[in-house]
């Protein structure tokens, strides 16, 4: 009887929290430039400025004198002004002046994230019981960066409204996706899960039967792509295109604004190859970074419209959803509650073999397909174009 | 206080299906590490370690820096390997898990 049973789907409830841990808002010296920023985070707006010292600081974006929006003031100084009455917050998230009053209230305390730089970014520290930042999980300095050995730096960002940002962890483990989201054969696919950090290891090669771009069977990439924490991932993406090696790194990373949109941020370097001059190397980039921007749409046309899932019902060739969702756990729970399985070690090797066995099947059947049209001289000009995409870890 | 919290009690027993049914135990032939190995076919496996198994495996704790993250330790997929010869893994999905 109950092999017969109809398969629910249990969408369950989504978290009131936002997750624990660092979060980038973004690159550096976007915040330089002596005026505050606002950054939708957290259900709130922060309010982001640099001192006259070129140091950031990171207060929640209303005044609590009349709640004010501190975005829209000035940068005074070291602090940052309301454009209400001129309350002036420092960076310790303590008021150190109201021009107008014979002093500051001693509870003048606003919200405050903590702070730190790493590659070039601005990461803050969210924890809902408010816990001193854990230094010890910043994601790490990687080298070569501040020597230049890397182009300029890509930035793009997109505002995913009807989501919560789980849909985009969730492609950690989703190994099938590449194949039908992104036109990617993935050859090799395994995931490892411990601690903090959770790491996906792909090799993947572009589908023949998707023309244009850098995604055609010419196309191998070896991508090697880690979480630190619950919103910043480092993709480390090894390309062959005809021989032609790149390395490209990939920063995705995101922040979430309400239970059901997140701001998507990707930023990407690549290692400026021997023999090339900047102009060249920097146009490479922007490639690149095009080809990311149009697979997370990819992505986000999908989550748009799929509905949150508690219960997956898994094949033998999918991914450890189970597993990373557990993992992903540790960010929504109080620290007492973290238990040993969401942080233990876990490692998981998906079998791609029966999966390319028959993607390769159909890839040769599109092929065979498109050389009978072409053969019987039908225009597919109006149609159009899909563009393939070399795939990152998300 | 839990976060994503699935509305079906089948959810609690997906979850143990998908992630702790059906591990079996092997011991590194090198070292003190014990974890819970499962095997859906020949290629595929699921390696659950302990913070003690962790603890024990000397090739894992070499790691450090920027990108770091270990694909495995070679000496326990080859005590893997070797228990599968043996017969002790066996190899197979039940309905996807």
């Amino acid at each position: 009887m109950s092999d017969t049973k109809v398969r629910a789907l249990d969408q369950g409830t989504a978290p009131e929290r936002f997750a624990r841990g660092w979060h980038c808002l973004g690159l550096a010296e976007r915040f330089r430039d002596g005026k505050p920023h606002g950054i939708e985070a957290f259900g709130t707006k922060l309010v982001v400025w640099a001192d006259t010292q070129g140091e950031i600081h990171v207060l929640d974006g209303y005044c609590r004198h009349m709640g004010g929006d501190l975005t829209q003031g000035e940068v005074k100084g070291d602090e940052v002004a309301c454009p209400f009455h001129d309350w002036r917050w420092g960076g310790d998230g303590k008021c150190k002046q109201i021009p107008y009053a014979r002093r500051v209230p001693l509870r003048a305390r606003t919200q405050r994230y903590p702070v730190a730089i790493r590659n070039q970014q601005v990461l803050v520290w969210h924890d809902v019981e408010g816990s001193e930042p854990d230094m010890d999980i910043l994601p790490p300095e990687l080298p070569g960066i501040e020597e230049g050995l890397y182009t300029d730096w890509v930035w793009e960002s997109e505002h995913i409204i009807g989501s919560n940002c789980r849909e985009l962890i969730d492609n950690v483990v989703d190994m099938a996706h590449f194949y039908y989201v992104h036109f990617a054969f993935p050859t090799s696919f395994r995931n490892v899960f411990e601690g903090t950090q959770a790491t996906q290891f792909m090799e993947s090669k572009g589908r023949p039967d998707k023309t244009g771009g850098y995604g055609d069977a010419e196309l191998f990439l070896k991508s090697e792509a880690t979480y630190y924490g619950p919103s910043y991932m480092i993709n480390w993406l090894d390309t062959d295109y005809k021989g032609f090696n790149t390395e490209v790194i990939l920063f995705n990373n995101h922040i979430p604004t309400g239970q059901d949109s997140f701001l998507l941020q990707y930023g990407i370097i690549v290692k400026k190859p021997e023999g090339l001059d900047d102009k060249t190397a920097n146009f490479i980039a922007k490639k690149y970074a095009q080809m990311f921007g149009e697979g997370f749409l990819q992505d986000v046309h999908i989550w748009k419209n799929k509905v949150p899932v508690q219960n997956p019902l898994l094949c033998e060739e999918d991914g450890p959803v189970y597993q990373l969702r557990r993992w992903y756990e540790q960010y929504y729970v109080d620290r007492a509650d973290i238990v040993p399985e969401m942080v233990d070690r876990f490692e998981f090797e998906v079998d791609t073999t029966k999966a390319n066995e028959f993607w390769q099947d159909e890839v040769a059947e599109n092929l065979r397909k498109k050389a009978e049209e072409d053969a019987a001289g039908e225009s597919s000009a109006d149609e159009p174009a899909e563009k393939p995409q070399m795939m990152s870890g998300t | 206080m839990a976060s994503f919290v699935p509305t079906s009690a089948d959810t609690l027993e997906d979850q143990r299906l998908y992630t702790s049914a059906r591990l079996v135990e092997v011991a590194c032939l090198d070292c003190l590490a014990k974890v819970g190995v499962k095997k859906n076919s020949e290629h595929h496996t699921s390696i659950q370690w302990t913070a003690e198994a962790r603890r024990h495996c000397p090739e894992l704790s070499r790691r450090t820096g920027a990108r770091d993250t270990f694909p495995a330790c070679p000496r326990m997929i080859a005590s893997i390997e070797a228990a599968v010869r043996d017969g002790q893994i066996p190899i197979g999905a039940e309905d996807g898990y």
